[in-house]
C-alpha cells in the first residue's frame, strides 16, 4: 500500500511516502525551494518522493492531509465572531488567507496529483503528531502528550498508543485542551516580545534562558493559572493573538513585563534591559517546564506506562524535555527527530497505513535520514571550476584527513547521505569543529553562523562515551539520539568543552550510535585518538535565515560564503584557495569601463 | 556616478517630503533591508542553479552584496529607532508612492535562463541605482543615511555592469530582445502588482461591510456560547477517534 503525507500551509510544509507501512522518503519543502521555513503546498517535496520511489500519483492508495481544513476554518472564524467587534481589521485578511488556499486542500491535491477526491483523507493535528512519535519510536506501549500552538481547535492533546502482538495498532486521544489556551502561544507571544520570529526562533528563547533568573515567575504564572483538573487555561487580557493578527501581546502585558525588545537591536546582556529580557525568556521558560512536567507526571499516573512519545512544536524544547524526563516518572521518552508541523506529513500517512486502513504495524528505522543524497562528483566539478583544491579520498582517508582538519582546529563542512527530516543537523548536514576552546564558539557565531552570542552550540558523542563526559540520567541516552534533551556537562570536562557548554553549564547533546551514522561515528573515533575527546562541536550546514543545505552545489555555496576551512561530500574533500569571491570581484570591476559605454 | 531616470527625477520633492518624516525613513530603511536580503537569497538560488560557472561566482558575489545592503540598511534603521526612542510604526507609509528596493520577489528563478534572468537583473538594478540616486539627493538632511546610499551606489553600480556585460558574453547576437522582453514582463509584473493590490483592496472592503453587516448576529450568538466554555481538559469522545479520515471537519 502506497500512501503519501503532506503538511502544508502554515509552517515548515513537508511530504512523505509510506509503502507497505514503511517510510520510504521524506522532505522539508524548504530543503528543496530554499526558502526558510517554507509553507507553501509542498510540490517540490511530493514530486521528489514520488520520483525517488519511482511511483505515479495514480499508483497512490491514499494521500494523507495532516489536519482538517474545515474543522481549522470553524476555529478562525468562530473567534472571529468572538472577537467583534475589535477582530474588524483581522477579519478580512483571516477569511482571505483561509478562503484562498487552504480550505480548498481536497481540490488542490486533486488538481495538482490528479488522484481522485475519494483518495484524499484527513488526520487530525494531534493526532499526526501523536502518530509521528508513537508510530516511530521503539515501544511497544506509550503514553502520548502533544502539544503545539494550535492545530485545529487542540493545543495540547494526552493518549495512550499500543501496538498488540497480532500487529494492530491503537492510538487513542483522551483530553486535549482547546485553543486560545495554549503552551505553545505562550512561549510564541514571548518569542514575539522578545523581538524573535515567531514559529521560528522559539530555540533562540531557551537559549537566552540560560543567561537570566527566573526573577518574573509570579508575572508568568499571572499569565497561566492551572485549573482544578490539573490543565491551564491563559489569561487573556494579556494576549491578543485570539483577536487580532497584529500583535500577540496585550497592553496589560507591556505594563507587566516591561517595553518589548526592538527585533533590530542586538541584546547586551552586560545592560539591564538585556538582562530583563533575559529574565523573561528564564521564566517562561521554567513555567513552560513545570506545567509540562506536572502534566506529564499525573499523564504517568493515570496510564501506569514507563514509556512517553512527545510531539507537536514544544517537544523541540530541549531543556523541559530533559525536565520531563527527569521528573515526570517516565522511564523513557521518545521525541521523534522532526516533532514540529514538518514530521507530520509522516505521522498523517502512517496514521492512515495503521488506524485508517488496519495495516499490520511494521517497525520504522529509528533515524532521521529520509531526504535526498548528496552527490560528492556534483562538488568535485563546481569546485574544480572555480579552481578550488579538490581531493577525491579512499573513505578511510577521509575519516583520518578529516580528523586531522578537526584537529588543527580547522571548520568542516560535512555532507553524507541523506538529508534529515527535522530541524535539528544530525550527522547528514553539518559544520563539525573542535569543541574545546570558547574561541571557536565565537569564530562560528562572527564568521560562519552570523548570530546571537548567547547561541549556543551542540556537541556530538558516541553513545559509549556520552556519560563520560554529560551527565545523562537513565533514558538520556534515547532522548540524546535526536539532540532532544538537555543536559549538564560533566564539572571536570566543562573546562575542554568550552565550545559546546553553554553559560549555565549543560549542552544539547547528540549521542550518536554507529548504526545511525557510521561515517560520523568512526570521524569521532579518530578525532578522539588525536585530541583525547571523542567528542565534536556540532551545528547545521546553513547560514543564518537560510534552510539546512540539500544539494553539493548549496553546501559549496555556503562554504564559499562564510569561514568554512574545509568542505567533505562523500568522498570529496574541498579546501578553500583564498578569498575566491573578493578575487572575482576584482575582476568584474575591470570591465566595467567596457559596460558603462554599453549602459550609456 | 549613476544618473537618475527623468521619472525620478521629477518625483524628486513626494521623495524628499517622505524621506524626511523619521518614523517613514525607519519603516522605508526597514523594508529595503529585507527586500535586499531577500533579493539576496534569490541571488544565491540563481547561483546553484545555473550551470555556468563563471556567472555562478558572479552571482555569489552579488548575493553577498545585497545582504550586506541589507544589513547597512538595518543598521541605520535601528541608529534612528534608537535616536527617536520609537518604534512605532506610521500608519501612513506611502510605499506605493515610492517604492523601494529592487528585490526578486515575483521572479521564479529556479525557472529562469540564465539570459534571462540577467536580463531581469540588469534591469532591476538599473531602476533600483537611478531610485538611490534620487534617495541620497533628497537625504542632504541626514547625512549618515546618505553615506549608506552611497556605499550602496558603488555596488549597485558594478551590478549593473556585470549583469549587461554577461548578459552580452552568453546572448550576443540576442541581448537586446532579452531585455526588451524583461522590461515587458517587469511592465507586466508591475500591472499585475496594481491589479493585486486593488483586488486586495476591494476584497478587504466587501469583508469588511459583510463584517458589520452579516455577523453582528452570528457574534451574538458565538459570545453567548463562549460564555459556556469550559476551561480545562475536554475530553476526546471515542467517536472522534474513529472519525473517518475522509472528512475535512
Amino acid at each position: 500500500m502506497k500512501i503519501l503525507g503532506i503538511s502544508a500551509h502554515y509552517h515548515d510544509s513537508a511530504a512523505a511516502l509510506v509503502i507497505d507501512g514503511v517510510p520510504i522518503c521524506a522532505v522539508q519543502e524548504e530543503r528543496l525551494s530554499r526558502r526558510k521555513s517554507d509553507a507553501a503546498f509542498p510540490l517540490s517535496a511530493i514530486e521528489w518522493c514520488l520520483e525517488h520511489a519511482g511511483v505515479e500519483p495514480d499508483a497512490l492508495d491514499a494521500v494523507v492531509f495532516y489536519e482538517r481544513p474545515m474543522l481549522k476554518f470553524d476555529r478562525i472564524l468562530t473567534c472571529a465572531l468572538r472577537a467583534f467587534p475589535r477582530s474588524w481589521r483581522s477579519f478580512p485578511k483571516a477569511m482571505k488567507n483561509s478562503l484562498g488556499e487552504k480550505v480548498w486542500v481536497r481540490g488542490i491535491i486533486s488538481s495538482h496529483l490528479g488522484v481522485p477526491a475519494s483518495k484524499i483523507l484527513f488526520t487530525e493535528h494531534h493526532q499526526s503528531h501523536a502518530a509521528a512519535a508513537f508510530l516511530t519510536a521503539p515501544t511497544r506501549r506509550a503514553a502520548i502528550l502533544t502539544t503545539d500552538g494550535v492545530g485545529e481547535w487542540a493545543t495540547l492533546s494526552i493518549g495512550h498508543g499500543e501496538r498488540r502482538p497480532n500487529g494492530a495498532t491503537s492510538i487513542r486521544l483522551l483530553r486535549e485542551i482547546r485553543f486560545p489556551h495554549s503552551l505553545g502561544m505562550l512561549y510564541s507571544t514571548f518569542t514575539a516580545y522578545l523581538g524573535f520570529k515567531v514559529n521560528e526562533d522559539e530555540y533562540k528563547v531557551m537559549g537566552l534562558a540560560g543567561y537570566g533568573r527566573p526573577t518574573m515567575v509570579d508575572k508568568v504564572r499571572k499569565l497561566i493559572r492551572r485549573t482544578p483538573d490539573g490543565a491551564f487555561s491563559l489569561d487573556l487580557d494579556y494576549f491578543e493573538f485570539h483577536s487580532t493578527a497584529a500583535r500577540s501581546y496585550s497592553s496589560r502585558f507591556i505594563d507587566l513585563f516591561g517595553p518589548p525588545r526592538n527585533a533590530y537591536e542586538p541584546i547586551n546582556l552586560e545592560t539591564e534591559e538585556g538582562r530583563r529580557f533575559a529574565d523573561c525568556a528564564a521564566s517562561v521558560q521554567r513555567v513552560l517546564e513545570d506545567t509540562l512536567v506536572d502534566i506529564a507526571r499525573a499523564l504517568q499516573k493515570e496510564t501506569g506506562l514507563p514509556d512517553l512519545c512527545l510531539g507537536g512544536g514544544v517537544a523541540l524544547n530541549g531543556v523541559a524535555n530533559s525536565r520531563v524526563l527527569a521528573e515526570s516518572g517516565f522511564e523513557r521518552l521518545f521525541v521523534p527527530p522532526a516533532p514540529g508541523d514538518a514530521g507530520c506529513a509522516v505521522g498523517a500517512a502512517l496514521y492512515a497505513d495503521r488506524i485508517h486502513f488496519g495495516n499490520v504495524d511494521r517497525d520504522v528505522p529509528d533515524h532521521p535520514f529520509w531526504g535526498p543524497s548528496v552527490d560528492g562528483i556534483e562538488l568535485a566539478r563546481i569546485a574544480a571550476e572555480d579552481g578550488q583544491r579538490v581531493d577525491e579520498l579512499e573513505e578511510r582517508k577521509v575519516i583520518d584527513q578529516t580528523a586531522d582538519d578537526l584537529a588543527a582546529g580547522r571548520i568542516v563542512g560535512w555532507m553524507e547521505g541523506a538529508l534529515e527530516l527535522g530541524p535539528r543537523a544530525l550527522g547528514h548536514r553539518s559544520i563539525l569543529t573542535a569543541p574545546h576552546a570558547a574561541e571557536m564558539r565565537d569564530r562560528l557565531n562572527r564568521e560562519i553562523k552570523y548570530r546571537e552570542q548567547f547561541r549556543p552550540f551542540a556537541p556530538v558523542v558516541p553513545i559509549e562515551d556520552a556519560d563520560r563526559y554529560f551527565e545523562l540520567p537513565s533514558g538520556g541516552a534515547r532522548l540524546a539520539r535526536f539532540m532532544s534533551g538537555v543536559f549538564p556537562v560533566r564539572p571536570e570536562w566543562r573546562g575542554r568543552l568550552q565550545a559546546v557548554t553553554h553559560v549555565d553549564g549543560t549542552a544539547r547533546v547528540q549521542a550518536l550510535e554507529r548504526d545511525m551514522a557510521p561515517r560520523l561515528y568512526a570521524l569521532l573515533h579518530a578525532y578522539g585518538e588525536r585530541s583525547g575527546i571523542p567528542v565534536l562541536l556540532n551545528t547545521s550546514l546553513n547560514l543564518a535565515g537560510e534552510p539546512i543545505v540539500n544539494r553539493a552545489v548549496e553546501g559549496y555555496s555556503t562554504f564559499l560564503r562564510s569561514g568554512i576551512d574545509v568542505l567533505i561530500a562523500d568522498r570529496t574533500r574541498v579546501t578553500k584557495r583564498g578569498s575566491l569571491l573578493a578575487k572575482r570581484k576584482e575582476e568584474a570591476e575591470c570591465s566595467r569601463s567596457v559596460a558603462e559605454f554599453n549602459v550609456a | 556616478m549613476i544618473p537618475a531616470n527623468g521619472f525620478d527625477r521629477i518625483l524628486a520633492p513626494l521623495h524628499r517630503w517622505i524621506w524626511r518624516d523619521p518614523q517613514r525613513r525607519v519603516q522605508k530603511l526597514l523594508r529595503f533591508g529585507e527586500t535586499e536580503i531577500d533579493g539576496g537569497r534569490d541571488l544565491l538560488r540563481a547561483a546553484e542553479v545555473t550551470s555556468n560557472s563563471l556567472l555562478r561566482r558572479l552571482y555569489l558575489v552579488h548575493a553577498t552584496d545585497e545582504h550586506r545592503h541589507g544589513v547597512l540598511f538595518r543598521r541605520r534603521a535601528a541608529e534612528l529607532l534608537r535616536a527617536s526612542a520609537s518604534s512605532s510604526a506610521s500608519a501612513f507609509q506611502a510605499d506605493w508612492l515610492t517604492p523601494g528596493g529592487h528585490g526578486l520577489d515575483d521572479l521564479e528563478v529556479g525557472e529562469e535562463s540564465d539570459d534571462s534572468m540577467l536580463a531581469f537583473l540588469h534591469l532591476s538594478e538599473k531602476s533600483a541605482a537611478s531610485r538611490f540616486t534620487v534617495y541620497r539627493d533628497v537625504l542632504q538632511f541626514d547625512r549618515p543615511t546618505q553615506e549608506v546610499f552611497d556605499d550602496i551606489l558603488h555596488d549597485e553600480m558594478f551590478h549593473m555592469n556585470y549583469t549587461l556585460t554577461q548578459l552580452i558574453r552568453v546572448s550576443p547576437e540576442r541581448h537586446r530582445l532579452h531585455l526588451w522582453r524583461a522590461r515587458l514582463s517587469r511592465l507586466w509584473k508591475a500591472y499585475l502588482r496594481l491589479a493585486t493590490a486593488l483586488a486586495g483592496v476591494i476584497g478587504g472592503l466587501l469583508l469588511t461591510i459583510q463584517y458589520f453587516v452579516v455577523l453582528p448576529l452570528f457574534a451574538f450568538f458565538a459570545k453567548r456560547a463562549q460564555r459556556q466554555d469550559q476551561t480545562g481538559w475536554t475530553p476526546v469522545s471515542p467517536e472522534r477517534n474513529n472519525n473517518s479520515l475522509s472528512r475535512q471537519y
